[in-house]
């Protein structure tokens, strides 16, 4: 245990601020040599921007850096990559054309008169792979292999540079089961071999399982750094929400919900061809805003994806006012059920085309037409409409969507809905990345919604914001429904506990 | 042990395709088809295909593509007319000065795709019309200004034309450009480099590959095999004019699809684009010997072009969708 308490990377007094406002605020941060060092921190805690100063991406406003006791300039990824750190990319970046080999040394092939000497190279990859028993081939055309083994690809890939400290941003986010098992046995070789992990992840149990110290992040601060036999759940969630949780407006909440209005929307064992949710059945009334809390990659995405029908599920049934339903997107919106995606930027709309264009494109069913062209005349009427009645900014129809802030884009999502005789309306994260004050537009818009009868499914992991709007919430974890929160008081950290697997006690005996 | 069956799966397809193609012509032509002297001219009408099939299957292996070769093809053989007829330089001279300019024209559609970031379809889209340009500008023209062919009949020149023993020396030039071509993608750190800036762009300079370099080279070989190729068909047809090489883009980029290089990039070899060429050659010879409408010809070629594609992308959903289910069966299993 001797050697164990030399620090490698230490990061003293960050400071960092986008556009005014601050991210960062005097954070410390360091990994010991051969830890696992677990980071986390809810959305927007500053984790991310923490690793993108660490790797290069970002420059830091203030503070120091200091590898092995010396401070340190990085400035990209390749002085990151100098010193001996490797990032292991979320959207991972192996080439899948090549074999495991050709990935782990591009760029470094060890040659014989010019030419690559693929025996040299397979043996190296080997003597890797033993090393460290990964489950590889070297010879194997990554193409050929899960999401799993090509994440462990550029593990060896930053191994086989000598990389002391390795950044692994939410690793099992896409892997399954056995493979974030065989993640982790492979995490517990590296630290036996010295290799020092920074681990940055949602899931509890498994920072629980791997990490030997866990720094918190609250709002771009130091909440805390607990030593491993101090991570216990409650106190994890209790530290990363904050102690002022519970005077904190959005924080608690009486839940109340009207089982007597109709049913609007009944899923029935829903099941996912892929396995990423499974046997998900749940039923949503007229007027009620149903929310979808969990992690990151619980399912809850895919399962309202199905429900709207870009994606199909293998099995079960989705019944729209008594009406069973063929999932597509033409019968979803020709049935009243309007979606409004994760990623408003790639799926929600089209930044080129102004927001006339934009609000008509779901709607020319029901736009009139003169001869074979569409009424302009309807479209800008709509649009009009759609401006005044969610106030959208700037009041110009012809503007391009693209050039407006988050929340006025969002709100040309919402609006082209609005538009429609709807019945059900899909929200996924609908105010990622937008500012209060639109924030709270949004949710507006969306309680008036229900007043009307629109029956309203919200995925959100802004908890403030699921408890806020929330009729009734539904907790998904690793692709079943695990929790219930139905006329009773809910708090974030009860809704984070389910989601990470913690149910409560006296439920478990209810 | 995957890899071998994967790939080897396609080549098969193409080899497939080409044997297809000769029993075909053969049952239906018999022995004025079938015949070892056709089979001769068949390979040489594959040749200049061949030689430029390996510049342009390194641009598709890195997602591009290059439409200018027929038009770099013409002004290499325009700037040696020149030469021909206005100076007393040696015949080795003027090919060499041949090649440089094809060298350059290549590098300079590099530099277009890859420092200036132009698309590569309209990059050399563009220098298609701007390297044709130049050839009509540069011309030998009659004392009226008339364009004319310029006769190139010097032994020392007309003599790549011929052919040594069996093969016409450009089969055999032919067979040194896909051998040293295949060497270089598969066993050297540029080729390798070709695969990766195909396969995920990203990556590849994440991985410290310079992308706009590997995209320059890449282009700047694709300059010298137009080269190459506008060399021997000037000697074949012992004169040069403006118009060579008008429409020959097509073949090269057919003959790499044939042969299994995806257009999106990232796989593919120019071995496949030697048998893709031998199968266009086929298609042309037989056409021909079968004295049927040769404007049948290009239906039949788009015809298979746009079948291979299917083919591809068919395969690749199917290979993504096994690749998925297998990351899910780990998961599920053990």
């Amino acid at each position: 245990m001797s050697g164990m308490n030399e620090i490698i990377l230490e990061a003293k007094g960050i400071y960092k601020s986008f556009s005014g406002v601050p991210v960062l605020q005097d954070v410390h941060f360091d990994v010991r040599k051969g830890e696992v060092h677990a980071l986390m921190g809810e959305n927007g805690a500053g984790k991310s921007t923490l690793i993108k100063i660490i790797t290069g991406v970002y420059s830091k406003d203030a503070g120091t850096i200091e590898w092995e006791g010396k401070p340190v300039e990085i400035n990209n990824y390749q002085d990151c990559q100098k010193l001996g750190v490797a990032c292991i990319y979320q959207e991972l970046s192996v080439i899948p054309p090549l074999t495991v080999a050709q990935n782990v040394f591009l760029g470094r092939e060890p040659r014989t008169f010019g030419l690559i000497d693929y025996a040299k190279m397979n043996r190296m990859t080997q003597e890797l792979i033993d090393r460290y028993q990964f489950p590889l081939h070297p010879a194997t055309l990554v193409e050929n292999l899960g999401m799993g083994q090509r994440q462990l690809i550029e593990i060896l890939k930053g191994l086989s540079q000598n990389s002391k400290l390795l950044i692994m941003d939410e690793p099992t986010a896409s892997l399954s089961g056995k493979e974030a098992e065989t993640l982790f046995h492979i995490i517990e070789t590296l630290r036996s071999e010295g290799v020092s992990v920074i681990y940055i992840s949602h899931r509890l149990e498994e920072v629980y399982r791997l990490s030997d110290r866990l720094t918190i992040l609250r709002d771009g601060q130091n909440a805390a750094v607990l030593n491993r036999e101090e991570i216990v759940p409650k106190k994890v969630i209790a530290t990363m929400i904050g102690k002022i949780v519970d005077e904190s407006a959005g924080s608690k909440k009486m839940l109340h919900s009207d089982d007597t209005a109709p049913v609007r929307l009944e899923v029935k064992d829903l099941t996912d061809p892929a396995d990423r949710y499974r046997h998900i059945s749940f039923q949503v009334h007229r007027g009620e805003i149903l929310g979808l809390g969990g992690l990151i990659g619980a399912g809850r995405t895919e399962v309202v994806r199905a429900i709207y029908g870009v994606d199909k599920a293998k099995s079960g049934e989705v019944i729209l006012d008594g009406q069973k339903m063929n999932p597509s997107p033409k019968t979803s919106i020709a049935a009243g059920i309007g979606f409004v995606p994760e990623d408003r930027r790639s799926q929600g709309f089209i930044p080129l085309l102004s927001t006339t264009r934009n609000i008509a494109l779901t709607n020319y069913d029901i736009i009139r037409k003169k001869g074979a062209a569409v009424s302009y005349a309807d479209e800008l009427a709509m649009s009009k409409k759609a401006i005044k009645d969610i106030d959208i900014r700037p009041a110009d129809p012809d503007k391009e969507v693209g050039v407006m802030s988050g929340g006025n884009q969002q709100k040309v999502v919402l609006g082209k809905w609005l538009m429609r005789d709807l019945k059900l309306l899909i929200v996924d994260e609908p105010t990622a990345g937008i500012d209060v004050g639109a924030k709270n537009e949004i949710y507006e818009i969306l309680e008036n919604l229900a007043k009307q009868g629109v029956a309203i499914i919200l995925v959100s992991s802004d908890l403030q914001e699921l408890i806020r709007v929330s009729h009734r919430i539904l907790v998904m974890r690793k692709g079943d429904v695990v929790k219930e929160f139905k006329n009773e008081i809910v708090t974030q950290s009860r809704v984070l506990s389910a989601g990470q697997g913690i149910l409560d006690e006296e439920e478990a005996q209810a | 042990m995957k890899k071998m069956k994967q790939t080897t799966l396609r080549r098969f397809i193409s080899l497939g395709l080409l044997l297809v193609l000769i029993i075909l012509f053969a049952i239906l032509g018999g022995g004025l088809f079938f015949n070892a002297d056709n089979f001769i001219e068949i390979v040489r009408d594959a040749s200049v295909v061949g030689i430029v099939g390996v510049g342009v299957t390194m641009a598709i292996i890195t997602a591009g593509i290059d439409l200018s070769t027929g038009s770099v093809m013409a002004l290499v053989a325009m700037t040696m007319a020149n030469i021909y007829a206005y100076t007393l330089w040696p015949i080795p001279v003027m090919i060499i000065l041949g090649i440089l300019v094809g060298i350059a024209a290549g590098l300079c559609n590099g530099y277009i795709i890859g420092y200036l970031h132009v698309p590569e379809f309209i990059g050399t889209l563009a220098t298609m019309g701007i390297f044709r340009s130049l050839t009509y500008i540069i011309a030998i023209t009659d004392d009226n200004g008339v364009i004319q062919s310029q006769p190139m009949t010097v032994y020392g020149f007309a003599s790549l034309g011929y052919a040594a023993g069996y093969f016409y020396l450009v089969t055999i030039a032919m067979i040194v450009f896909i051998i040293v071509g295949q060497i270089v993608l598969k066993f050297t750190r540029f080729g390798t480099n070709v695969y990766a800036v195909g396969a995920n762009k990203k990556a590849a300079r994440l991985s410290g590959i310079k992308v706009e370099k590997t995209q320059l080279i890449v282009y700047g070989i694709s300059g010298f095999c137009c080269a190459v190729g506008g060399i021997f068909t000037a000697a074949r047809l012992q004169s040069a004019t403006a118009a060579i090489g008008d429409g020959f883009e097509f073949d090269p980029i057919a003959a790499a699809v044939v042969g299994g290089v995806a257009l999106s990039g990232g796989s593919g070899d120019v071995v496949g684009t030697l048998i893709g060429a031998l199968f266009m050659a086929t298609l042309k010879n037989g056409v021909l010997k079968l004295n049927m409408n040769t404007a049948y010809q290009y239906v039949i070629k788009g015809v298979i072009i746009i079948l291979v594609v299917m083919f591809d992308s068919a395969y690749k959903a199917h290979m993504d969708r096994l690749a998925k289910e297998r990351g899910a069966k780990e998961g599920a299993e053990e």
